[in-house]
């Protein structure tokens, strides 16, 4: 599974997949996935090209929403067809980590919340 | 009937998975479908191998008039999904466990299980529709 990232003027760091999120693709990415989640603030990832999902890949997913989480940085993910996405809330994932349609939308709603807190803050 | 014989590896799971998206590719299969047999023969894969030990597996893919059909057999620890509840994740927060989906996605994604307990292996079989559907589990009986 290819692993594409960038990084938005905003701060927010872009993921995207392109493949098939099974064991294999799992084992491909869980490495750079866990880097992500101890350095990321605001994390986006785009599965849009995803086409395949299983339970390894949610797996993967989940211990970097449960790092994140821990640190008080910000995940979404968008862009999930429709077996994709049966497959997220089916295992209760969309409880975790909002999903959205595309990544745009993604980063705009979390820059919007990081933002909201940290005016609170001040 | 294609039918494959796999070892009882985890590297072999990515293999039968692989195997079975061409054949199902191979009988016409809608996307859902097929995503949904790939799906099941992954996650009962590694269910046998990781926590059934089993040390072979074998796969077979079928159509009926009403479905496409997929038989599982392993060698491993006697162990019947269609009586095992389903786990999702649960009170979530900071220290949530995870893991332990694959039966509920086997559950949720096949439209009927049957299994049976013979000749020292757990044999399997899963039906599915074959076209896009939206029902919500499987009509599991235990045979």
């Amino acid at each position: 599974m290819e692993m594409n990232v960038t990084e938005t003027a905003e701060g927010v760091t872009r993921v995207a997949l392109d493949g098939r999120f099974d064991i294999a693709g799992a084992q491909e990415v869980d490495g750079r996935f866990a880097e992500l989640a101890e350095t990321a603030k605001i994390l986006v990832i785009d599965l849009s090209r995803v086409t395949f999902l299983a339970s390894l890949g949610v797996r993967t997913l989940m211990l970097s929403a449960k790092t994140m989480t821990r640190r008080g940085a910000y995940l979404a993910v968008a862009g999930a067809s429709d077996g994709v996405e049966k497959v997220l809330r089916l295992t209760g994932f969309d409880e975790l980590v909002g999903l959205y349609p595309d990544a745009d939308r993604a980063s705009a709603a979390l820059t919007a919340r990081a933002r909201e807190f940290d005016s609170r803050k001040e | 009937m294609p039918s494959r014989d796999f070892p009882g590896t985890v590297e072999a799971a990515a293999d039968a998975e692989a195997w079975i998206a061409g054949e199902s590719g191979e009988l016409g299969l809608a996307s859902d479908t097929t995503f949904a047999i790939g799906l099941c023969v992954e996650e009962l894969f590694l269910n046998a191998v990781k926590h059934g030990h089993a040390n072979k597996a074998t796969i077979s893919i079928w159509t009926e008039p009403d479905g496409a059909r997929i038989r599982f057999v392993d060698d491993g620890a006697p162990f019947d999904p269609t009586t095992t509840p389903a786990k999702r994740l649960q009170e979530p927060g900071p220290d949530f466990k995870i893991g332990g989906f694959g039966v509920e996605l086997v559950q949720k994604f096949s439209r009927r299980m049957t299994y049976r307990r013979a000749d020292g292996a757990n044999h399997l079989v899963l039906e599915f529709d074959f076209g896009l559907r939206n029902g919500s589990g499987a009509g599991a009986i235990p045979a």
